[in-house]
């Protein structure tokens, strides 16, 4: 081995880039964030336009905190602390800037396309196939520059943050790619391939993981890293936050149906995800306290300096975050807090308050190293702690008071639980209003944080010099005490082969036939037997097989990917082999018409799901409200799911024929001319823009390609379907006393409306031709 | 096979399971952790501070740095 040592120089220009992207976007989301809530309290600020909707710039403000605010941070944060923790410079400074300009390509092509309705409204997924794909290439980027970076490294070991962040970067491209699988139909519109309760099961699989592998796993890794560099001293326990990676990337991929409970969705998933939800209790204060316990000793350093401050308030917003979690994933909990603004005050707790602390004491830390020079004002940095933390406190505190003051009165009845106490929705709407306008001022106060660091890093960096941090490492690495992993050496080890027969064993039990029952228990009871015994004469064979693993990036990268995909596939799979139209019981959706598939995706460009849900939970106050449960049959051609997440108007499961078609035109022309004291926009432009009839045929051909059983239709029938019900609601609406072109958009959204709620009972098996079709 | 896994009342099958596999897990890694080696877990606590930064913010030198 040379004793000659090298001089590393890292590429802290690319960190740089993304913290300044950080500051910025940050500032954009949480913008958006305060008008969005202003609109909820004043409709008017709407402006009557349509890309100035709420429900088209609520999307905006979730991808923008997401993948604007905390990825660009997320990445600044690794991108830093990797390199040294490695002790190599970034593999590729092409790839890094690769990285960079193509993330913000996409954020700014979601900034323009999601305000004009261009959307595919699952949560979280909302952006247009195009920008999707753009997502995978700079993602791969990402992990192709990250891994690389590994492989050139300089540093043996990998230190539990790096493991964090390999977590991040294999889970986020699993879930991406499984809840983005779409048919195009246009350059701008695609269809999921996931419909009803598999596309429902799929995007919270998605979903509560974005919130575990994107807002989670590497912000924690980064706590790893900057929280023990500020206070100055190692983490509290290193075993513990070993303990910790395992634990909670094994627990949490399982917990996403917690978020249809009371649903549709079968018993059995609903189960799983309430048990795994609860079991994160355990994993996540591990961490929680590991973080905290390191600033030992060092607590009087928190009083003066304003990194420290935001890094203890930011952990304990996780605790907060990760206690309320589980606690609202218990069944009769959510029976209460679902579709309410608790939901909304767990999830800006995460949000604001630990991605949001943990982000400003990085980019406090950070700059005066970045650039040299002293921080502005230390002053300046405390008073944005005290004004952001009464922010989000103030936030919080109204959300819960008004997500618990609504759900109560949603539930409340009399006469011994058979009529509802507050029928009218708009009663526990306008209860809460007080509530929502002090979110605004909580925001507001966050938002004026955000705008003093801002200022503050302008300030500091004003005349500053950019420097790069350096390392001086041996020309050739030092040899590792403890020897690597190959990939297969990784797999075919006693205990991975353990444990993969005791799980195949275990499952021929659980689902096997009666032969398969017991060759099951017979073969799982052997593996624990066998596998004891050989650790028992071979322990330091165990041991040693776990100790090259840590110094062995790709296989340990693979296992990880093993252990979060074990529960994808184990809810997926029975989901969506099962759960199709042809297995369904009771009843079954009946297929849209051409124009109310025309006006579903009218519904859907509007972002009208943000607010009104299609699924009335197995509740008695919902079906006191709004009618009988909702079954799983009855969504099943829907792609996308409209389940919803959020009421802030009236489920519309059961909506159709509920109302005549002109109190729909009016209500969508001016909510408040039939529902006073309603804070729904104004939908005017449905009323002068035309439906796009043509695209009909091809949307019918994709839908058809899904699995939907719509007869055979040349275009020309198709678009005389449509025309023919667009000239039925018209006349109606004219004999009425309005007047509306059949062409325009507010036709074919009635014609969506009024077809919800309808189904044929199951009586043999097979779905039905298109029945809806002869009607 | 997958009717039962459906259409059964077995709920509490599920939660017992998940349970009993969580927990196997969250027992061996736990084991495995305690019996790191003291200079192991020392070793890798102690890996952000191989790389030298400024004390504090207030210490920013650029000695440490190079452009």
């Amino acid at each position: 081995m040379s004793n000659q040592k090298i001089t590393v120089e890292f590429n802290d220009k690319i960190v740089r880039q993304f913290l300044l992207a950080t500051v910025v976007w940050a500032a954009v989301a949480m913008l958006v964030g305060v008008l969005i809530a202003a609109q909820l309290n004043f409709w008017q600020l709407n402006f009557n336009t349509s890309w100035l909707t709420w429900s088209r710039l609520r999307p905006l403000h979730t991808n923008a905190a997401i993948f604007a605010f905390v990825g660009n941070m997320m990445f600044a944060g690794i991108y830093y602390s990797t390199q040294r923790l490695v002790k190599a410079r970034l593999a590729s400074d092409f790839l890094s800037q690769f990285h960079f300009w193509g993330w913000q390509a996409i954020i700014v092509a979601a900034a323009v396309t999601l305000p004009f309705g261009l959307t595919r409204s699952k949560e979280y997924a909302e952006l247009i196939w195009p920008i999707n794909l753009m997502v995978v290439v700079v993602w791969v980027v990402f992990a192709v520059n990250f891994f690389w970076t590994l492989g050139r490294r300089n540093e043996p070991s990998l230190y539990v943050a790096i493991w964090f962040y390999i977590a991040t970067i294999v889970t986020v491209a699993m879930l991406y790619i499984v809840n983005h699988l779409s048919i195009p139909t246009s350059f701008t519109h695609s269809y999921p391939v996931f419909g009803g309760v598999q596309d429902a099961l799929v995007q919270w699989w998605y979903g509560h993981n974005a919130v575990a592998f994107f807002l989670t796993t590497p912000i924690l890794g980064i706590m790893y890293y900057f929280l023990p560099k500020a206070a100055e001293r190692p983490v509290y326990s290193y075993r513990l936050s070993v303990i910790h990676f395992w634990s909670l990337v094994f627990v949490y991929i399982w917990a996403g149906p917690h978020h249809l409970l009371n649903t549709a969705l079968p018993n059995w998933l609903q189960t799983l995800g309430m048990t795994f939800s609860l079991m994160l209790w355990a994993p996540s204060w591990g961490g929680m306290l590991n973080g905290l316990l390191t600033l030992r000793g060092a607590w009087d350093k928190v009083r003066t300096d304003p990194v420290l401050k935001f890094f203890a308030a930011g952990v304990t917003f996780y605790g907060m975050a990760t206690f309320e979690g589980p606690l609202l994933a218990i069944r009769s909990v959510n029976a209460l807090a679902h579709y309410t603004d608790w939901i909304i005050a767990h999830v800006h707790i995460g949000t604001l308050g630990w991605n949001g602390f943990m982000a400003a004491g990085m980019i406090y830390w950070l700059l005066p190293r970045l650039w040299s020079k002293p921080l502005y004002s230390t002053a300046l940095a405390n008073l944005h702690f005290w004004i952001g933390l009464v922010g989000i406190l103030l936030y919080a505190s109204a959300m819960w008071t008004s997500g618990i003051t609504q759900g109560v009165m949603l539930t409340a009845a009399t006469d011994n639980g058979t009529v509802l106490a507050y029928p009218n929705f708009l009663d526990t709407l306008n209860a809460i209003r007080p509530m929502m306008l002090m979110r605004v001022i909580g925001g507001a106060l966050y938002l004026t944080g955000w705008l003093l660091l801002a200022y503050n890093m302008v300030r500091t960096i004003r005349g500053a010099r950019p420097v790069n941090g350096s390392i001086e490492v041996y020309a050739e690495p030092a040899g590792t005490e403890t020897a690597g992993l190959s990939l297969l050496g990784s797999i075919f080890n006693p205990p991975v082969l353990f444990s993969v027969l005791a799980f195949a064993f275990a499952c021929a039990w659980m689902f096997g036939g009666d032969f398969m029952k017991i060759a099951g228990i017979v073969g799982a009871l052997f593996c624990i037997v066998a596998a004891y015994l050989h650790y028992e004469s071979r322990g330091r064979q165990w041991a040693a097989w776990y100790d090259r693993l840590l110094v062995t990036a790709m296989p340990f990268t693979v296992l990880t990917l093993i252990a979060v995909i074990a529960g994808g596939l184990i809810q997926i799979i029975p989901t969506v082999v099962a759960q199709q139209a042809s297995n369904v019981e009771d009843r079954r959706q009946i297929p849209y018409t051409p124009l109310e598939l025309a006006g579903r995706d009218l519904y859907v460009s509007d972002g009208c799901y943000l607010c009104h849900s299609q699924m009335i939970r197995t509740l008695v106050p919902d079906v006191l409200r709004y009618g009988d449960y909702s079954r799983l049959g009855e969504s099943i051609y829907d792609h996308p799911f409209q389940w919803g997440s959020k009421r802030n108007g009236p489920d519309l499961a059961r909506v159709g024929g509920k109302y005549p078609n002109i109190w729909h035109l009016r209500h969508l022309q001016d909510p408040r001319s039939v529902s006073a004291g309603s804070n729904m926009p104004n939908f005017q432009w449905l009323l002068t823009d035309a439906t796009d009839l043509a695209i009909l045929p091809k949307k019918i051909a994709v839908m058809r390609t899904l699995g939907v059983p719509y007869p055979p239709m040349s275009d020309a029938m198709v678009l005389a379907n449509a025309r023919a019900q667009a000239a039925g609601i018209a006349e109606d609406l004219k004999a009425a006393g309005a007047t509306v072109a059949p062409d325009k958009q507010v036709i074919a959204l009635i014609a969506y409306l009024q077809g919800l709620g309808k189904f044929e009972p199951v009586q043999h098996k097979g779905p039905e031709q298109g029945s809806r079709l002869n009607d | 096979m997958f009717q039962r896994l459906i259409l059964e009342d077995s709920a509490a099958i599920y939660t017992v399971a998940a349970f009993s596999v969580a927990t196997s897990i969250f027992v061996t890694v736990a084991w495995r952790a305690l019996r790191m080696g003291r200079a192991q877990v020392d070793r890798f606590a102690h890996l952000p501070f191989e790389t030298e930064t400024p004390a504090s913010q207030h210490e920013c030198r650029s000695e440490s740095s190079s452009h």
